[in-house]
């Protein structure tokens, strides 16, 4: 009675633990589409109404609005050094300069008020060319001074531009900007490439200190998926991320030498490996991060205002690369970008990069891989036993675990798989993730027919079905040594699971779980029949022996 | 093993980490483990009984060696147990227990832990 008591309990756990799972993996998805992107349209819809009402307010107090400076003494309270970013909106767009892959557009403050990438590949859903700022946040190449009276006359002086439009897509051009104050005079030497990099030296007169900014960052995909917000890199290696919210205090860096304001694929970077900065990082009216490098009274600098695409940063500057973060995964996920680009190099197509490189790690890992499914195949012979032992101790999981692991003993073989191959998998799907998430390059890649983009879900659903059946299949040809026929039946649930969870995913990731599904089942396949071939073939040996035998005593 | 400090409660954390995983998501990875106890299991021992770090050491070296380049088979946890040391006994107190390992002597110094099995209580 006590028996029958205890396996009516076990069925019902188990039954909750699966409906767990489900229920778990369901509450994501709903979560995702029911709070995370609405959310992120509600904020969307707010930034674009306090865009509108904050440049109505400016209209009204243009001259009592401050740009201040970072104010680096610790006795003043952060909170009202703070600069207040702002656009003035008298600001007109005085020179234009064009490159091989963007146009700069700079207002009468002398800073980058608009960057327009040209290029074929960066458009939005409406097919207009991206912008990579919004109009009321903090500019690249904006100075403030120290000084608070300066920092006034500057915001209401205009500069002079050496040229209104400058063409700079087949060599390196030159637009100084000056800017004449009462105390001092600025000046701002800018030199854009036709790679649509640029080089700033800044200068004032009179040592009057000032602040320059690589702006905020570019606001084209800010989601809740990716990081987004400023990091700066130091010359000792290490890396700052600090993420748009989460600033709650002013933080003053030394030794930067690369700072960066990004969203989710693009950036604006001010870096300078040669010298060492020293930066305030202050917050703005959302808590989010705004970069001031401390100038003196003069500084140079190169800039980089576009996507964090790997080739272009690194043709800038091989260490450059640090740009582009992945999360907490970074560690794991930048080696295997660098894997995939390096095979994409001679394949030339992401969704057949991916499916190689698959292929290729499962050739790695088949020496290893094919052990365990020579083993498994060699205890389905001996399957009468094993379910004599199952039989035998049917509810007691332990002993029947402990008496199966004798048997292998015995028969030299063990045909489980092991825990590590299972837990290599976590990292790799991560990695993976991460880069179709993160990576400009895999942003738009198709692979074939109907998957236009491997960073987004497949829209006919035809990946994750395969998927779940060649999961399924593979779970049919294994042999399996499970004791428990509810969990036997869990197991085989576990198809429809995956398949239900994978439908959201990027087309990418669940193409790279495909292959490796089918590749595991090819390989299993194989190995499965080799052993029915020597099976067949002992046993016709074996006939033919006893035939023999019967032939000779005739 | 001590009640307190840091090693206490990163040891619990993880063992909290371990019974959510064998609760829950074994049924994505059944039937893999080359060894008994398997490496869940073992790891639980192995963070009941020793410091952090030791049996970090000791899971972290069980889950690399459990995959199909090695034999696999039965590994008990070994930890050190204190057999020799005379005050322990002086503070047994005599009541009744509730048997949850079985620790077998190995020599002076090491046990192997068996997890008991409350069927066998019957």
């Amino acid at each position: 009675m006590a028996l029958n008591d205890n396996t009516m309990n076990k069925e019902q756990t188990q039954k909750r633990i699966l409906l767990a799972t489900v229920i778990s993996f369901a509450f994501f998805i709903a979560y995702d589409f029911f709070y995370l992107q609405p959310k992120q349209e509600l904020v969307n819809q707010a930034n674009a109404k306090n865009a509108i009402a904050l440049e109505k307010q400016q209209d009204k107090n243009n001259i009592s609005n401050l740009n201040q400076a970072p104010v680096t003494s610790s006795s003043v309270d952060n909170t009202n050094a703070a600069p207040v970013s702002n656009d003035i909106s008298s600001t007109k767009i005085v020179s234009t300069i064009k490159t091989q892959k963007n146009i700069f557009e700079i207002d009468n403050f002398g800073r980058i008020a608009q960057v327009t990438l040209t290029e074929a590949k960066y458009i939005d859903k409406d097919n207009n060319q991206i912008k990579l700022f919004t109009s009321n946040q903090l500019r690249p190449l904006e100075v403030r001074f120290s000084d608070p009276k300066i920092n006034t006359e500057s915001f209401a002086t205009n500069v002079e531009v050496s040229s209104a439009k400058l063409d700079a897509t087949k060599q390196k051009t030159v637009l100084v900007l000056t800017q004449k104050l009462s105390n001092t005079t600025l000046t701002k030497v800018l030199t854009f490439y036709p790679d649509g990099h640029y080089d700033v030296k800044a200068a004032s007169t009179n040592k009057a200190t000032f602040f320059i900014t690589p702006g905020f960052r570019p606001d084209v995909i800010a989601d809740m998926y990716t990081d987004h917000g400023a990091l700066v890199t130091l010359n000792d290696g290490t890396l700052d991320i600090i993420k748009d919210t989460k600033v709650d205090k002013s933080k003053e860096l030394i030794g930067v030498n690369v700072a960066s304001a990004f969203d989710r694929y693009y950036a604006t970077v001010l870096y300078n490996y040669d010298v060492s900065m020293a930066v305030s990082i202050m917050k703005d009216k959302n808590d989010s991060p705004q970069i001031f490098i401390h100038a003196n009274d003069k500084i140079s600098l190169h800039g980089y205002t576009g996507p964090k695409n790997y080739n272009n940063l690194t043709a800038l500057d091989k260490r450059l690369s640090s740009v582009i973060e992945y999360g907490w995964f970074t560690f794991i996920a930048k080696p295997m970008f660098s894997m995939l680009q390096f095979i994409y190099s001679y394949v030339g197509n992401w969704g057949w990069t991916i499916v190689f490189t698959t292929i290729l790690v499962k050739l790695i890992l088949l020496p290893l891989s094919h052990k365990g499914m020579v083993s498994m195949n060699r205890l389905k012979e001996l399957a009468p036993k094993v379910k004599e032992l199952q039989e035998k101790y049917k509810d007691d999981k332990q002993k029947a675990s402990m008496h199966m692991m004798e048997l292998y003993k015995k028969e030299g073989a063990n045909p489980m798989g092991g825990c590590l191959p299972v837990l290599l998998q976590i990292p790799i799907f991560f990695a993976i993730y991460r880069v179709l998430l993160n990576a400009i390059e895999l942003k738009g890649a198709p692979w074939i027919f109907w998957i236009e983009d491997l960073s987004l879900m497949d829209p006919y659903y035809v990946i994750p079905i395969l998927m779940g059946a060649t999961m399924f299949l593979q779970q049919k040809i294994t042999p399996n040594t499970m004791t428990d026929p509810v969990q036997q039946k869990m197991f085989q649930f576990l198809p429809v699971v995956f398949t239900f969870f994978f439908l959201w995913f990027p087309a990418g990731l669940t193409l790279y779980w495909f292959i490796n599904n089918l590749v595991t089942v090819t390989q299993q396949y194989y190995v499965n029949r080799i052993f029915a071939k020597a099976k067949v073939e002992r046993h016709t040996k074996h006939i033919n022996e006893k035939s023999h035998k019967v032939s000779k005593k005739k | 093993m001590k009640k307190t400090g840091i090693s206490f409660i990163l040891n619990n954390l993880i063992l909290l980490i371990i019974k959510f995983y064998q609760k829950y998501l074994t049924i994505l990875s059944f039937g893999s483990c080359r060894y008994h106890p398997t490496c869940s299991s073992y790891a639980k021992v192995q963070f009941e009984h020793n410091s952090f770090l030791k049996a970090l050491y000791f899971s972290t070296i069980r889950i690399l060696k459990c995959n199909p380049l090695f034999d696999g088979g039965f590994d008990y946890p070994k930890v050190r147990c204190m057999s020799d040391d005379k005050s322990q006994l002086k503070k047994l107190k005599f009541k009744k227990i509730k048997v949850k390992y079985w620790k077998v002597p190995l020599n002076n110094k090491y046990c192997l832990i068996l997890q008991h099995n409350k069927k066998w209580d019957k």
